[in-house]
């Protein structure tokens, strides 16, 4: 049955992380220098409160040390991180997904035994995925309905030494978390084998390098990843599903809804800041709110925030709920989709009205609301963009089968 | 319906591309990203385009100026415009307040400040309206003598004594005379109660506080100013004491109440805006390869290219109607309404630009960047709801 009653857990939970947001997150947040979109620095030592809280293994199972979070506690938590800051909400949710992902899933007992007790109690301890490489186009624009791969090859390399180490080389762009991973599952093409493999890189490993983004057109942070002649154990190799599990998990609308939640709360930070300011702000005799032009306005950004919302949580509920869409209770259509298109559609105008309400302010660059908007742009042009979603849409709507091509496709092939 | 333009019309808008393209364009995003808001001003382009013109091109012919017409402005805003929005404004700001100095100010005024303001390609105009609490109430003025601005001038024989401060004040860290609205009654609405005063920057008690930090328009200055005990003689008060209502656009015979050359402004503004939108997107399609064929190829990107298009050139229309109805001395709500509609467009056609051209893995195109940030701008200038609802106020 479709629930929208939130647990006693998921309430609780709620409760926690929006009185860290209040009580810690936004005084730093709403800092002048912090929401000057040139210093995007991360607030490391939030991140490390947020750490023994639970936040960064929130969805790791609770037999490996996490909170065994479902899909739609992630959304309901990362909405409030991102009402304070989106940085903070990006790092969290990359390093709890990947986490769910890789323990849960991907990695046998011995590499679990190996890497689990660091990640489980090292507060820093954060997961990047190097999948993505330079110049590497993914969206489907004229190959709409149309029988071509495109899903993206795989340059980087890793061979097997004599020793039996793998020896990787290649460049990874727009690797989410880069800057502060302690473990890296890297995709790669392996001579001789048709699909790409991945396999976990300790981000100390010498031949691997780091350049961070000054300002990425991403929330968190994220670089560019070098490997040089970089070895790693041979028993570091994942399992041959784990490339299908990891693929897209970087790209908005088909990895993780905590995404969209994202963008939620990015909006929910405008509505709210906004909401404060019509009702303190005296212009024409009365409070900005207690005139019709701007009551309407603030009505609609709270229509735009509830609508998606219930879209974002029902993805997330119907990922919770595989027979859901078994049982014909949900249309078999990808709800990620959706929610990420609607979600992101609506936020970029709600923080654009939110901003209207400030004047002048509203563009200020040591006040929030240029930030929210900044926020929202991110969010509506991330990835391939709204555009190719609606076409791979299309595709599942048209009832088109694309011919099944590797989860990762080797270079040349 | 004559769409021709004349010579002098075409030279000037020749004369501004040319201008835009060679001189504006190679520092337009250099000049967005350098980050401390007072060093974004850059007086080298502010010399050169006044050597042409562009400074002093709404001064009348009599006073040394180049007396263009409303048409001439739109065109030669619209261009700069292309090049950046921020540095059109920078120049076109000295026309809005030469239309000003023309309408309300007598020939003794004009005597000692045209002249200085036309020999110097430096001299810089702006006008203090806001106050910390009086924006949206000074779009529309209510009648309750404790709204309007608070910023006091008080009489002492031949000088007034001007206390309080302004803010978001475009110009003011870069100008060198401006008109400033003062509450010279407060027992009156305000509207009864104001007075403009021409004051020039070097006025002893006046100074220039913070300056600030724009998303959009970051070439354009704005600040605040601060008035302790600003002494401003009486010659410098513009029209009657008790009467600030003035309008820039109030020669032309303006009788809508609106600012005749401020809505034209900034739709021609924006049209350049468009316009480099709309260039750079068709050269982009047409040059950039998805899927082994340019983008132009697909359906969906014909179809924004078409939007930005139609949208472009309806705003062009709409404001050249507008400004060629100024020079027939034809005033209506239009010119208010070109410019709450330009704020629509300008913002739909840099993020269609924005979408077409999409995040690069994860980074988006400064230029792209730039221009939504610069159309924003426009929300609260142009397109708000007071905005709009003063223009509406227009149409009877």
């Amino acid at each position: 049955m479709y629930n929208l009653h939130l647990s006693a857990e998921q309430l609780e939970i709620r409760d926690t992380v929006r009185d860290f947001v209040t009580r810690e997150i936004k005084p730093v947040a709403l800092k002048a220098e912090r929401l000057d979109l040139r210093d995007r620095s991360l607030p490391m030592q939030l991140l490390d409160q947020a750490s023994p809280m639970g936040l960064r293994t929130l969805a790791l199972s609770e037999d490996r040390g996490g909170a065994g979070a479902d899909e739609l506690t992630c959304c309901i938590v990362t909405e409030e991180l991102a009402a304070g800051d989106a940085d903070i909400a990006a790092v969290l949710a990359t390093t709890s997904w990947l986490g769910h992902i890789l323990f849960d899933y991907a990695m046998s007992d011995a590499q679990c035994e190996r890497f689990l007790t660091k990640f489980a109690s090292d507060d820093r301890f954060h997961l990047a995925f190097a999948g993505h490489e330079a110049d590497v186009d993914t969206r489907l624009g004229v190959n709409y309905h149309r029988p071509a791969v495109t899903t993206a090859p795989v340059n980087t390399t890793a061979v097997k030494a004599s020793s039996g180490e793998w020896i990787i080389n290649g460049i990874k762009d727009c690797v989410a978390n880069a800057p502060i991973a302690a473990l890296f599952a890297v995709s790669v093409a392996i001579p001789g084998q048709s699909n790409a493999k991945v396999l976990l890189v300790p981000g100390d490993m010498p031949g691997l390098s780091v350049r961070a983004y000054e300002k990425p057109w991403r929330h968190g942070c994220s670089g560019d990843v070098t490997f040089k002649d970089c070895r790693v154990p041979a028993d570091h190799l994942l399992g041959d599903d784990a490339a299908a599990l990891l693929v897209g998990i970087d790209a908005p609308g088909e990895g993780i809804s905590s995404f969209q939640a994202l963008n939620l709360g990015i909006g929910r930070a405008a509505y709210e800041a906004a909401v404060d300011y019509a009702q303190i702000r005296v212009q024409g005799g009365r409070p900005l709110i207690e005139h019709q032009a701007i009551g309407t306005k603030l009505a609609e950004i709270a229509i735009k925030l509830e609508v998606a919302r219930t879209a974002v949580w029902q993805a997330a509920w119907a990922s919770d709920h595989p027979d859901a869409i078994a049982d014909r209770s949900l249309p078999d259509l990808p709800l990620k989709s959706i929610a990420q298109i609607f979600t992101s559609e609506m936020m970029m105008k709600a923080t654009k009205d939110a901003a209207e309400i400030f004047g002048a302010m509203g563009v200020m660059r040591d006040m929030p609301l240029q930030k929210y908007i900044h926020d929202a742009r991110v969010c509506l042009h991330s990835g391939n963009g709204n555009s190719d979603t609606k076409l791979r849409l299309a595709e599942v709507i048209a009832g088109y089968r694309r011919p099944a091509g590797p989860a990762m496709a080797i270079a040349g092939e | 319906m004559d769409f021709e333009l004349s010579n002098e019309q075409r030279s000037w808008q020749m004369l501004a591309r040319k201008f835009a393209e060679e001189e504006i364009r190679p520092i337009s995003l250099a000049r967005d990203a350098i980050e401390t808001p007072r060093e974004t001003w850059d007086w080298d382009i502010i010399k050169k385009g006044s050597k042409l013109g562009f400074r002093t091109m709404a001064v009348p012919k009599e006073w040394g100026g180049h007396g263009t017409d409303f048409v001439t402005q739109a065109l030669v805003m619209t261009e700069l415009a292309k090049a950046d929005s921020a540095i059109s404004k920078a120049f076109s700001q000295n026309w809005k307040w030469s239309h000003l100095i023309s309408a309300s100010c007598t020939e003794e005024q004009k005597k000692r400040f045209l002249p200085a303001f036309v020999a110097d390609d430096t001299f810089v105009l702006g006008k203090g309206i806001t106050e910390p609490s009086a924006g949206s109430d000074n779009r529309m003025p209510m009648d309750d003598p404790k709204t309007g601005v608070k910023l006091r001038a008080e009489r002492q024989g031949d000088v007034w004594i001007l206390n309080g401060e302004k803010t978001f004040i475009a110009n003011a860290p870069v100008g060198k005379l401006f008109f400033i609205d003062a509450r010279t009654d407060t027992t009156v609405p305000p509207k009864q109660g104001t007075t403009m005063f021409l004051v020039p920057s070097d006025t002893p008690g006046f100074r220039i506080g913070k300056v600030f930090n724009k998303s959009g328009w970051r070439f354009y200055q704005n600040g605040e100013m601060i008035f302790e005990n600003a002494r401003v003689p009486h010659a410098n008060v513009v029209g009657e004491v008790g009467g600030a209502v003035h309008k820039a656009g109030g020669a032309g015979g303006d009788t809508t109440g609106g600012d005749l050359f401020g809505d034209l402004e900034l739709s021609a503004n924006a049209l350049g805006i468009c316009d480099d939108a709309c260039e750079t997107a068709l050269r982009f399609v047409n040059t950039a390869k998805r899927g082994g064929q340019v983008l132009f190829a697909q359906q969906n990107v014909q179809l924004q290219i078409n939007r930005m298009f139609m949208l472009t050139e309806a705003l062009r229309s709409y404001v050249l109607r507008v400004a060629w109805e100024h020079d027939r001395k034809i005033h209506s709500h239009n010119a208010g309404l070109a410019m709450n509609y330009s704020t629509d467009v300008v913002q739909e056609v840099t993020e269609l630009y924005m979408a077409i051209r999409g995040s690069q893995g994860c980074h988006m195109d400064h230029h792209a960047d730039k221009i939504a940030r610069d159309a924003f701008i426009w929300s609260h200038l142009a397109g708000d709801s007071v905005s709009r609802m003063k223009v509406t106020r227009r149409i009877h």
